[in-house]
């Protein structure tokens, strides 16, 4: 038993009252590294034993407004800065909304770091190879015993002395605790076969847990609700249709939206006659017109509308507008030609919308003024 | 009519058990075997948690359209569900948090309880959120970090704040708890015979030895918690109902919802925490812990809130009025009179009429009684959700969307499921960890406190 | 002293007298003060009034509120301070009298009052069933008579239990509080929207009553821990006041310091965030000009300034720090209450002048006044009521 090493002396009580007197006592006697063990927190031992008030609160404190702060932070760049967006009509910073997140991720830091810190730190738990775990000593006072326990590494320790001390206190089941042997005894096997497999199937296990948690549980795909619509797209085939076509031709009698049927096919002295130019000669008309002319017609009829096609002979050169005959058309004659096309010129419905094609008619007849003006013209 | 002493303070524990006794008692029921009775009530909860979940799968499988939400009443079971449970929890903290800083030391023997219940409570109300957004798999939107489409989360949204609320909720409730927890896990750890139990309690009670050198530490830390837990209970159901309140709809706008909110729901809680004490202080033979004087003051506490929904109720229906605004006006009449007037008086008898009778002292001693108004006060607290909800919907400003919500079997399934669901975790949890905690009992036993002398 | 004498030697004795001269040399030049305002400027002057009014009326029913909440939680450590808030609750008689300014001037007030505007105003016709001299002034009268019945039935069994000892007073006082707090909580939310809601009849608050609820029993408290501090540091009570007591105090003040600020903050977010042009006018009136500014300090001095006054442990148990911030939450209540009136009657800013100091002044002395004068009266300590000793044994 000699080579035990003596953690501490122990003596247990029975009331509330003697714990007190006792650890007063004991305090009074300048013990400083003594213990006292109760099923539950006795009033006004914090004074007897003279401990300090616990500076947990300022941990909360510290670690609550920094998580506060961190928290608005946070709000203000997300929705602020990095992707700002209006919601509700509030603006990007609207303060008052973050208010109660704020709140929430402050009680949830400090709270969190003060009980870390109380088990963690100031604790150092878990330990539970402490030498008074699994003594009588402490059956007893985690059910309904008062107990004190003088450390012997004490300074002022003195075995005789601190017995004599706990009797004259009225201590019951005075007892000495030792150290267990193997706590003392105990060698970290850093490199036994078994814990370095032991270590190395922990990797493993961690990694693959993490790879497929991260992965394959956790993994989100992209959006992609709107690529891939379960609609029938043009060109499809789909099924619900006899002929198995996707698209559908118009029913009879409907026209398409914009595509309103020309009523003068093949019947260029009636789209003279009766059709009228829509559009005023406005300046916003004229410049459509121009900037059609010159993207459509000008490759064959040059920008001046007089025939110098800058194809140069790739393709046969029209004559030009400024002739008589043209001048004299009516601008639904010149409309049914672009319409339709003549000779070796082909449509050009399809490139123009119908305003499209009169503003490019009155953009023709002010080339044709700019060359044949009037005498009215230049007064 | 026995008569008060007023002069002397009442003993919170009755008939001075020695502090083993109290050790011996708390930690019974869980080195015996669970009996009959046990597995019968847990099949029931499982049945019960069952029919919930087949609910659950067949809605994840053909979609909400399962439910009863229509076009106006976009909000239906899901909601009130949620908001229910949580406003269940929330006695549990009240009781183990705001009581404590009140220093009332009846609260002792029903906190540990009580704290349980907000846990398991709030884990049932985290559970909707989830069902009502139709995608539960993709409930990982609502977190807040870099995803690949560089999107964040609304921070102006209420519902976002509720993942906030309820998580930190839940986080720090369990931190409550196991802090709590932790000198019980030690008693139980140094009377532990077989090996398993006694490793299971090492680990857990994280080699507690009840020093007073941490004890000091522990009591400031729990009265920090406790500090940080009030103001939480109280943002929790402030949140929730926000959901409702930030919204311009009449019958969900009013400035009122906050703390009539939490007084709601701390009403509903006590009286669900008194439902289940009831049957615990009989099993486990608590009488003389769980007092009929504590479970009177918890009847004072059902009618003060009580009292304080009726009015909010009141309050609202003469703001309206007195604003003048006629959609207003018409939301409250068609409430009270409306095709949903049924619900209404439901909540209205159940939640401020039928408590009234706690102003008789008879009526707040005795047990089968006070059950029984309980009972209906969870009925009447469900019924408010589901009035606030559905009615303020289901007429909204355009006549012709009218249109009156009726639950389907899917729904009322998923309801008694998340009752099952919660059932089962009491019921585990009475079986494996102390309900009442062995060291706060002790320390206001009798003759456990050092008579205040000064020497 | 590890057991305290079963009979609790008290001697009464005259309060300080510098606590008296001061109280009347306030309560005289306030009266001189509010007497000429009302010849020089009656409109700002029945302005006043009604901030002394609710001022008064906070002081008086919160502690009144508290001497209830006393009995009917049980609660001991207050019973040896319960007499000084009866003492403060006195002022409660005197409250009709103080209603007189703003009241012969309510035409200048209240907006509502004026027949030819109701008539054309939609809401405010609507609103006139609830909204008119008569009932308002019968409203009035209701509500200050309630306070003033339990008020005296109440103190009065208090008083009586000094000499008879008997416990069935108790029993009796719980039952009246019982029957009090719904009154309470009906009389004390009309009241505020009588006097300070309907000074803007269109807007609407269903959480008003909470509000003003919130800051009346915040001030009270403040006023009974202010006076209970004071006075117990010139050893008025007994030996046995201790940190435990002066920390309950503070707890309860730092606690309703914090409710006030969550009813506040719910009111301003659900306004702010839905954003509705009837109820966000209420807010934006006092966002406009030096208006701003008075809404910025109020966050400052009715919340961050006493939550971080008061937050820490040692903060509730020192008196000298308890004193500081029990008169600077009353100096936010009469702030808060300025901020709800005055913009009513001008917009854009204001300064407070000597009309206000006045009646601050007037409110200040009227209050320590009837303290005197109860006080000269009564015992400090009710000595007869059963719970006294375990509320001076009392420990946390």
């Amino acid at each position: 038993m000699s080579d035990k090493i003596l953690y501490s002396l122990t003596g247990l009580f029975d009331t509330p009252d003697e714990i007190i007197a006792a650890a007063e006592k004991v305090q009074s006697e300048g013990y400083t590294k003594y213990d006292v063990n109760t099923p539950y927190p006795v009033h006004g031992m914090d004074s007897a034993m003279k401990l300090p008030m616990s500076r947990l609160p300022y941990v909360a404190m510290v670690v609550g407004i920094t998580g506060m702060f961190l928290a608005l932070f946070f709000m203000w760049w997300t929705n602020s800065v990095d992707y700002p967006l209006v919601i509700g009509g509030k603006p990007y910073f609207a303060f008052p909304a973050y208010v109660p997140i704020m709140f929430e991720v402050t009680v949830l830091s400090a709270s969190i770091a003060t009980v870390v810190t109380m088990i963690a730190i100031v604790f150092k738990f878990p330990n539970n190879s402490h030498p008074l775990m699994d003594t009588e000593y402490m059956k007893n006072v985690s059910v309904d015993k008062y107990g004190i326990s003088i450390a012997a590494d004490d300074p002022k320790f003195d075995f005789d002395k601190v017995k004599s001390l706990l009797e004259s206190l009225g201590a019951k089941n005075i007892t000495p605790i030792y150290y267990k042997e193997e706590d003392l005894n105990f060698k970290p096997k850093t490199f036994e076969p078994k814990f370095v497999i032991a270590m190395i199937v922990l990797f493993a296990a961690v990694s693959a847990v993490t790879y497929i948690t991260l992965n394959k549980l956790m993994y989100l795909p992209p959006f992609d609700w709107m690529m891939e619509q379960s609609k029938v797209i043009a060109q499809e085939r789909s099924d619900v249709f006899e002929d198995g076509r996707g698209m559908r031709t118009p029913v009879e009698g409907t026209v398409a939206r914009g595509f309103l049927p020309y009523k003068f096919k093949n019947n260029p002295e009636a789209a003279g006659k009766y059709l009228v130019n829509p559009l005023a000669a406005t300046e916003e008309n004229l410049s459509l017109g121009e900037k059609k002319f010159d993207i459509y017609c000008s490759p064959c009829h040059g920008y001046l509308a007089e025939g110098d096609s800058r194809l140069k002979g790739q393709f046969p050169s029209p004559p030009s507008l400024h002739s008589k005959k043209v001048r004299n058309w009516s601008d639904g004659r010149i409309y049914h030609v672009i319409t339709e096309g003549q000779n070796a010129m082909p449509s050009y419905a399809y490139q123009l919308s119908r305003k499209e094609r009169w503003a490019v008619v009155l953009y023709i007849r002010a080339l044709q003024r700019s060359l044949n003006a009037k005498e009215s013209d230049l007064q | 009519m026995s008569s008060i002493d007023y002069t002397q303070e009442l003993p919170v524990i009755e008939g001075r058990p020695t502090l083993k006794e109290i050790n011996e008692l708390i930690a019974k029921p869980l080195d015996q075997k669970p009996d009959k009775k046990f597995y019968i009530a847990l099949s029931i909860t499982l049945t019960m948690l069952l029919a919930g979940a087949i609910a659950l799968g067949f809605t994840f499988y053909y979609g909400v359209g399962l439910w009863g939400n229509n076009n106006p009443v976009g909000w239906g079971f899901p909601i009130v569900n949620f908001v229910f449970w949580v406003g269940i929890g929330h006695a549990g903290t009240l009781i183990s948090a705001i009581l404590f800083l009140f220093r009332q030391k009846w609260r002792n023997g029903i906190a540990r309880f009580a704290e349980g219940m907000t846990i398991f409570a709030v884990m049932t109300a985290g559970l909707f959120p989830l069902i009502h957004v139709g995608r539960p798999w993709l409930a990982g939107y609502l977190i807040p970090y870099p995803n690949q489409h560089s999107l964040w989360v609304d921070f102006n949204s209420p519902l976002l704040w509720d993942v906030f609320a309820v998580s930190t909720y839940f986080t720090v409730s369990f931190i409550f708890w196991y802090v709590g927890l932790i000198p019980d896990f030690a008693s139980l750890r140094d009377r532990a015979v077989g090996k398993v139990k006694k490793t299971i309690y090492s680990i857990f009670s994280l080699g507690w030895r009840h020093s007073n050198r941490h004890w000091s530490h522990y009591e400031m830390v729990y009265l920090v918690l406790a500090g940080f837990a009030t103001p939480l209970v109280l943002s929790v159901h402030t949140i929730v109902s926000f959901d409702f309140a930030v919204s311009i709809l009449p019958g969900w706008h009013a400035t009122i919802f906050p703390p009539y909110f939490v007084a709601g729901a701390v009403f509903s809680g006590f009286a669900m925490v008194q439902n289940v004490l009831i049957f615990i202080r009989k099993i486990f033979n608590y009488e003389h812990i769980i007092t009929l004087d504590t479970l009177e003051k918890m009847n004072k506490i059902i009618i003060l809130t009580g009292s304080m929904v009726g009015y909010a109720y009141a309050m609202e229906f003469f703001t309206a009025w007195y604003s003048g605004v006629q959609p207003e006006q018409f939301t409250f009449i068609n409430r009270a009179f409306g095709p949903y007037a049924w619900a209404y008086w439901i909540m209205v008898s159940c939640n401020v009429i039928f408590p009234q009778l706690f102003w008789i002292r008879k009526i707040r001693r005795s047990i089968p009684v006070m059950f029984v108004i309980a009972v209906l006060v969870n009925v009447g607290m469900w019924f408010e959700r589901f009035v606030i909800t559905v009615t303020s919907l289901h007429r909204d400003f355009l006549p012709s969307s009218w249109a009156y919500f009726k639950p389907t079997v899917v729904d009322v399934a998923i309801l008694i499921g998340s009752f099952g669901f919660f059932f089962t975790w009491i019921l585990l949890f009475t079986k494996s960890l102390p309900v009442v905690s062995i060291a706060e009992i002790k320390a206001v036993n009798e003759g456990a406190q050092p008579s205040h002398g000064e020497h | 002293m590890s057991d305290s004498p079963d009979v609790i030697n008290y001697t009464k004795k005259e309060l300080p007298s510098n606590f008296v001269k001061f109280g009347y040399a306030a309560f005289v030049a306030g009266l001189v003060l509010v007497i000429l305002s009302l010849f020089v400027d009656n409109v700002r002057s029945a302005f006043s009034g009604v901030m002394l009014l609710m001022f008064v009326a906070s002081i008086g029913v919160g502690s009144l509120f508290w001497i209830v909440a006393e009995y009917l939680s049980g609660a001991v450590w207050s019973t040896p301070f319960r007499r000084v808030a009866e003492f403060l609750g006195a002022v409660l008689f005197v409250l009709p009298v103080i209603a007189l300014p703003a009241y012969f001037n309510m035409h200048d007030i209240f907006h509502w009052t004026h027949q030819e505007v109701v008539k054309s105003d939609h809401y405010l016709s609507a609103k006139a069933p609830y909204l008119n001299v008569p009932f308002f002034t019968i409203r009035s009268i209701v509500f200050i008579g309630i306070w003033v019945l339990f008020y005296y039935l109440i103190t009065k069994n208090s008083r009586l239990q000094d000499s008879t000892k008997d416990q069935n007073l108790t029993r009796k006082n719980i039952k009246l509080s019982a029957v009090f707090v719904p009154l309470f909580a009906l009389s004390i939310t009309f009241f505020a929207i009588d006097w300070l809601m309907s000074l803007e009849p269109h807007w609407f608050s269903t959480i008003f009553g909470v509000y003003y609820f919130a800051g009346t029993v915040l001030a009270a408290m403040a006023a009974i821990t202010y006076i209970v501090v004071t006075l117990s540091e010139k050893g008025y009570f007994f030996e046995g006041v201790k940190a435990d007591h002066y920390y309950s105090f503070g707890a309860l003040l730092f606690g309703f310091v914090n409710f006030w600020a969550y009813i506040a903050f719910s009111q301003f977010l659900l306004i702010w965030y839905a954003n509705l042009p009837e109820e966000t006018i209420w807010y934006l009136q006092r966002w406009e000009g030096y208006w701003m500014y008075f809404s910025i300090a109020l966050i400052f001095i009715h919340f961050i300034i006493p939550y971080f006054g008061l937050l820490a442990q040692p903060s509730k148990m020192s008196p000298k720090r308890l004193k500081f911030m029990s008169l600077w939450i009353l100096f936010a209540h009469f702030f808060d209450i300025m901020w709800m009136t005055m913009p009513t009657y001008q917009e854009f800013g204001y300064i407070p002048g000597w009309i206000e100091l006045g009646y601050a002044l007037f409110a200040i002395g009227l209050i320590l006044v009837v303290f005197n004068w109860k006080a000269s009266k009564e015992n400090l300590v009710p000595v007869g009521d059963p719970k006294l000793k375990r509320g001076i044994n009392f420990r946390l």
